[in-house]
């Protein structure tokens, strides 16, 4: 198989000298042509720039070849008697490897150009990653860090609520902790396809109450409201990747409205799918935001508070695991103050 | 040893983590014997006979597992694994070989602390089983094998109430996909987890006034159902 695809670029080149030498053939029985080698320099050309090297120095050699089978007295033999012929082919020679290894160099010029940007933009995807988790990552670490030691030096005299507090905040910031490396580590697991959907009928609402048990807490200083028909048909999910989707939409409804404020999870039927809508009454998005907020490390405008909040991975995961399911995410707000609508479309199957 | 605090076993390879365990359990009353590897925790369960086990699932060389089957071939104590996030295998690997409940790491100590006595609990409870079992507006009674929602009775077919009462009869514990299936249908439908499902749909729209958020029949996601207690029934479905 590989030998074959090597193969291949000689096989194109033979077909370009073959197809010059064709019109070559028919144009010199309408008009004479004093230079024919001219025309074989374009396959030559052709071959060098895009096959390379070896493919134009192979479509050099046919040329030669069919030059003096085809145009060269005596015509149809391989011999060439004619000194001025002879002439034309040596400088046909000499120009076809020169402009080989030109447009070869060219050719490959162009390459490491490509391969340069690509790697720049995995650099890029590499540096913003690290700079999101290093960050995400430090900050918690430095209040653990710095709130076991106070607590360490306090020993047994430190005022009780004064350790209780430091306990809190280490307890606080672990968890943050905790769930930043989860979502690093789902989004390399996308990343790196490691994650295939599971697909099996399952009930929607289980998936639904699960990521609800998962976000209790988060959702806790919220008031949940949840309508879900019993009646909706199973549908056919992988449990653990749309729990987790859910999961982490509920989290970013819970960070980005105010305490106390409604979060709504409704589900319903609509047509050949079943669409789960996760609705806040928060801070909201800017349209033009609105394709960006399901980006890997966007989170929102910082004056707005929303660089504060996360990794900027929840919805990147959150899209990536409905899309393995075969569904579709999609973000909805009336602006800014005025709430967000998170809409997931799940098909139904037949 | 005039100790009349209950002994838990803690089996966990990090000596952080068991220090904090022993320090959070000690806090809440209970004495605790500590293990860091496999041998070392059979040998304290046969001679210390602990109340309860903490068993981390995480032991070099898959040794949690062992320790688990091992000490199921002569044990009945209650046994509480951990295990990490995103290995729901694990979990239905160590209830299939007789855990009584898990917790998540990481976790908090409030967490485990509230599994440790709801398993302490069953356990005095299972020893004298109630003949009738209530859960907010359920009433079971596995006697006449009678099942009451708000007091008026419900109709359930045999295999609907044999469900129910393998749920009941494990009430508070989770009973994985596989013993359900290998109970109700035998061994060889012991994989067919979407006929379960629709199973528990069925019963759950006899029993629960919201089938889509149910209040007592619980759903493990990939691991299986769990009946709530009364104790239990506070938390979301």
């Amino acid at each position: 198989m590989r030998g074959r695809l090597l193969l291949l670029p000689y096989l194109k080149s033979a077909l370009a000298v073959a197809a010059v030498g064709f019109a070559a053939h028919a144009l010199t029985r309408l008009v004479p042509l004093p230079h024919v080698s001219v025309l074989f320099v374009a396959a030559v050309i052709t071959s060098a720039a895009l096959w390379g090297l070896g493919p134009s120095l192979f479509a050099a050699g046919l040329s030669v070849g069919a030059g003096s089978y085809l145009f060269y007295s005596p015509i149809y033999s391989f011999h060439v008697t004619d000194p001025q012929d002879f002439a034309d082919l040596a400088v046909f020679i000499i120009v076809a490897v020169l402009t080989s290894r030109l447009a070869d160099g060219v050719r490959r010029q162009a390459r490491q150009i490509a391969d340069a940007r690509l790697k720049a933009q995995g650099e890029a995807l590499r540096e913003a990653l690290i700079n999101s988790v290093s960050h995400d990552l430090q900050t918690p670490l430095a209040a653990i860090l710095g709130s076991a030691s106070v607590l360490e030096t306090m020993g047994e005299h430190g005022a009780p609520r004064a350790r209780r507090e430091l306990a809190a905040t280490i307890r606080e910031e672990a968890e943050r902790l905790a769930s930043h490396i989860g979502n690093v580590l789902d989004l390399t697991r996308v990343r790196s396809g490691q994650i295939a959907p599971r697909l099996e009928l399952v009930e929607l609402s289980d998936i639904i109450n699960g990521a609800l048990r998962r976000k209790e807490k988060a959702l806790a200083g919220h008031t949940l409201h949840v309508d879900v028909p019993s009646g909706l048909p199973m549908l056919r999910l992988d449990l653990f990747l749309m729990e987790h989707a859910v999961a982490n939409v509920l989290d970013n409804a819970a960070k980005f409205s105010p305490a106390g404020s409604k979060v709504s999870v409704t589900a319903r039927r609509a047509g050949g799918d079943v669409v789960l809508e996760i609705a806040d009454e928060g801070r909201g998005i800017r349209p033009e935001e609105r394709d960006r907020v399901f980006e890997a490390f966007y989170r929102g405008s910082p004056q707005e508070g929303g660089a504060a909040a996360g990794s900027g991975l929840g919805l990147a995961i959150c899209r990536a695991f409905v899309e393995a399911n075969g569904g579709r995410a999609t973000f909805a707000s009336a602006g800014p103050g005025r709430g967000t609508r998170v809409q997931v479309r799940l098909p139904v199957s037949p | 040893m005039s100790d009349a605090r209950a002994q838990v076993l803690v089996v966990d390879d990090e000596p952080q983590i068991r220090k904090f365990l022993r320090l959070g359990l000690e806090d809440s009353g209970f004495a605790v014997l500590e293990a860091a590897s496999a041998e070392a925790a059979l040998r304290a369960a046969v001679a210390a006979r602990p109340e309860l086990v903490v068993l981390d699932l995480g032991l070099p060389d898959r040794e949690g597992f062992e320790v688990l089957a091992r000490l199921r071939e002569w044990s009945r104590v209650p046994v509480i694994v951990l295990s990490v996030r995103s290995r729901e295998d694990e979990k239905v690997r160590a209830f299939d070989l007789g855990a009584d409940d898990y917790v998540v790491k990481p976790f908090g100590m409030p967490e485990l602390l509230a599994r440790v006595r709801a398993a302490l609990r069953r356990r005095i409870e299972s020893e004298a089983p109630e003949p009738v079992f209530r859960v907010g507006a359920l009433e079971v009674d596995l006697v006449r094998r009678v099942v009451r929602v708000s007091g008026a009775q419900v109709r359930l077919s045999p295999k609907q109430y044999r469900l129910l009462q393998i749920l009941v009869t494990n009430a508070g514990k989770v009973v994985t996909h596989r013993q359900l299936l290998s109970d109700i249908w035998g061994a060889a439908h012991r994989d067919d987890v979407q006929y379960l499902r629709v199973f528990v749909r069925k019963l759950r729209s006899r029993i629960e006034a919201d089938p889509a958020r149910p209040a007592y029949l619980q759903t493990e996601l990939g691991v299986g159902y769990r009946l709530r207690t009364p104790d239990q029934l506070d938390g979301p479905p």
